[in-house]
């Protein structure tokens, strides 16, 4: 990664791309814009930004579109930016490729908090050297070895837990749909089986966080799914 | 008209009454003549027997035929029992004068009673008319449906004709298809019904042709009075269903008042709504601006502050005007998932941790509740709404407590409470109607709609909202449902292997 990321934003509205490109590039950041989904599909190819912003309603295609001819050749991490906020585009966005979905209107701390997270994200795919150890306030989890410590301490968890907060972990930061969680964790068939994840969920913040009833570290994504919070 | 007349299909053979006359006439002819008065001149009580053919044809089958019996119980008496007999010759004046004589008080008296008879049976038979004519409007008055009039029509003419078959036709407005009634007597569905009707007579109102009954009848003849009957038989009908519409009619212009109003109150109440954010954020941004004042740093803070929160409130008004106009247009239909009540409260709370610093927020709802079967950001934006309005109307610095707990395993209670004034009891039910303010507009922002909305997305549900008051505060109350058709729970749990 260079000393400064370079960012792709692709938005039909010619104030959020002034906002943004004025804002990102205060922030260090590389900025190049496009108004149409073609054209941010050419510049993409033509300059492999390090993450691409994508609105959802362009005018010549549907943002869903862009992401799903992205990733036909590239892994570079999208995060969603659009007045959609529907559960079910975001589900589809999130299922098509994207990394990760911000509604309109959005805090800029927060979207400069969800842009770190995606490049540290693909840095580490990059290497192809992922950590094997992930740290969350006081839980260290232990990928290789199966093993969870909280405050030194092991947890124990059942398989299926450990499965949980592994795939939770090794995509730390990202938002993950449910219906990913319970394909990947249990099973494609169980995709729908929302109430699977809710209990197993429960069972692991019980154990991980300090205050199960106002988690810090699997957090919720209202109707879409979960986040696993890693220390920055 | 349910009586049973063994003559009414005999009837029906013309001039069968006056065969009947004479039938009659004979018989009693057959009668007296053993009673002959051999040789007695005294036939005088005969002709007052022969009185009674006359009246009883009179009677029975009406004038003419009366008067028929008359000149054959005249011709009769002549020629059975005035000397010479078997033939019609007078030898005696005095014969020939009882003879006209007879046939002057029979005639009259068949008239008579004839006329008598006939104007009974006019009687008894308006008297029917009538009956059936109040029956009609009885069966008539209180239906409020267009079908059950087409029913109820077919029905009475059906008994009142003796109709095989009646069918009432209503044409419908638009390209719904015509109301169609059809009726079968069934004591006389052994005949097999022929396709062309015997009458039709048009539902004609005032503004233009409404349908039409269809009748079919053996034998296919309608007296005077029957035409007259099905012709009042049609206008009950046409009264009856223009009633019906016009109060349809009513009623749709009413749901148009309504729904222009809750328009005109919804863009004044909005465009003033989202005037004062964009005002505020207006007066902000340009004050920061200005090069003509130098901001400090906190004052700098403190207005750009104002413009995030402003912004808030303008999305959570288009959040709320968006669910309005869903619930407006029945479309809302909740996407159900199983979710935690817990995590649904934390995310609104987190949603509105700037709008609730000036208050406690104490929340107490355990992650151990049963799951719930929601729309978590429909419940998400029902405990943004509440919040949002408890923290409104109370007092800074008070307490606002949301607390939820399971009832008889089918159900989740929340209840949202603040220590804000209580609202008057008639009143309670009413907050939650569009637009309804116990305070001025012009005292508490918001556009009226918040808890309108909570109703629709709760009742959605299958859920009920309430409010209440208490001692020392007030309470929005809701429940949700936990057993929903199409969601069933079934988790197993493992055990940690130790």
């Amino acid at each position: 990664m260079n000393s400064q990321p370079h960012i792709l934003v692709i938005d039909d509205e010619a104030q959020i791309l002034r906002a943004l490109r004025t804002i990102l590039s205060s922030n260090q950041f590389k900025v190049t814009v496009a108004s149409r989904g073609e054209e941010g599909l050419a510049l993409a190819a033509a300059i492999s930004p390090d993450l691409i912003i994508l609105d959802l309603s362009l005018p010549d295609m549907d943002g869903v579109e862009v992401c799903e001819r992205l990733r036909e050749w590239t892994q570079v991490p999208i995060i969603i930016l659009s007045v959609r906020e529907s559960e079910r585009d975001k589900v589809i966005a999130l299922d098509k490729g994207a990394d990760d979905y911000l509604t309109k209107p959005f805090g800029i701390e927060e979207l400069l908090a969800r842009i770190r997270v995606a490049l540290r994200h693909s840095a580490q795919n990059l290497g192809s050297q992922k950590s094997q150890i992930i740290t969350a306030g006081s839980i260290v989890i232990d990928l290789a070895l199966h093993i969870v410590t909280r405050s030194g301490e092991e947890v124990k968890l059942t398989a299926t837990e450990f499965k949980l907060v592994a795939y939770l972990a090794a995509n730390a930061g990202r938002v993950l749909t449910n219906q990913s969680i319970l394909s990947r964790v249990w099973d494609p068939a169980d995709a729908d089986r929302v109430e699977y994840l809710r209990v197993y969920i429960r069972q692991l913040r019980k154990k991980l966080e300090e205050n199960p009833d106002h988690p810090r570290i699997i957090c919720n994504e209202p109707g879409i799914g979960y986040r696993f919070m890693v220390d920055e | 008209m349910m009586r049973l007349n063994p003559f009414r299909k005999l009837r029906a053979i013309r001039g069968i009454e006056y065969l009947f006359a004479v039938l009659v006439t004979s018989l009693f002819t057959l009668i007296f003549i053993p009673f002959r008065p051999e040789g007695g001149q005294d036939y005088t009580i005969l002709s007052l027997l022969y009185l009674l053919p006359v009246v009883l044809s009179s009677v029975v089958w009406g004038l003419r035929p009366g008067v028929l019996a008359a000149v054959a119980s005249f011709l009769a008496l002549n020629y059975f029992f005035i000397p010479p007999y078997y033939t019609l010759l007078v030898h005696h004046t005095q014969d020939l004068l009882v003879l006209i004589v007879f046939l002057g008080v029979s005639i009259t008296i068949g008239q008579l009673v004839g006329r008598v008879s006939k104007s009974l049976a006019e009687t008894t038979a308006r008297e029917h008319e009538a009956i059936h004519l109040y029956e009609l409007t009885m069966h008539l008055a209180g239906l409020q449906d267009e079908k059950a009039i087409v029913s109820a029509l077919a029905e009475q003419t059906l008994i009142t004709f003796h109709a095989t078959r009646v069918e009432v036709l209503v044409e419908t407005k638009g390209n719904t298809p015509a109301q169609i009634v059809r009726l079968e007597d069934r004591l006389q569905s052994g005949q097999q019904i022929v396709g062309i009707p015997s009458f039709i007579t048009p539902l004609q109102s005032a503004r233009g042709f409404l349908g039409e009954i269809k009748l079919w009848r053996e034998p296919a003849v309608l007296t005077k009075a029957e035409e007259r009957m099905l012709n009042t038989f049609a206008s009950q009908g046409v009264s009856a269903l223009e009633r019906v519409r016009l109060s349809q009619a009513a009623s749709r212009a009413r749901l148009l008042e309504e729904s222009d109003r809750f328009k005109s109150s919804l863009l004044s109440s909005v465009s003033h709504e989202l005037r004062t954010p964009l005002a505020t954020i207006k007066a902000a941004i340009t004050s920061l601006r200005s090069k003509t004042v130098e901001w400090d740093t906190e004052a700098r803070a403190d207005l750009l502050a104002v413009v995030e929160e402003e912004t808030d409130h303008l999305n959570q008004l288009v959040g709320n005007l968006l669910n309005m106009s869903r619930i407006e247009a029945g479309a809302l239909k909740p996407q159900r998932s199983w979710n935690s009540l817990a995590d649904i409260v934390n995310s609104a709370v987190e949603r509105m941790h700037q709008q609730t610093e000036r208050h406690y927020l104490e929340v107490d709802v355990s992650a151990d509740l049963p799951l719930v079967p929601v729309d978590y950001l429909l419940i998400e934006q029902v405990f943004i709404n509440l919040i949002s309005n408890s923290t409104k109307y109370s007092a800074e610095s008070t307490k606002i407590g949301i607390t939820a707990h399971a009832v008889k395993d089918d159900q989740l209670h929340v209840m949202v409470q603040n220590q804000g004034p209580h609202v008057q009891e008639e009143h309670l039910e009413r907050i939650f109607d569009k637009f309804y303010r116990v305070t001025a507009a012009d005292r508490v922002t918001g556009a009226g709609l918040g808890l309108s909305i909570c109703k629709g997305i709760v009742e959605a549900h299958g859920g009920r909202i309430w409010a209440e008051n208490l001692t020392g505060g007030f309470a929005f109350n809701f429940t949700l449902p936990l057993r929903v058709e199409g969601f069933s729970l079934e988790v197993g749990i493992e055990r940690v292997d130790e």
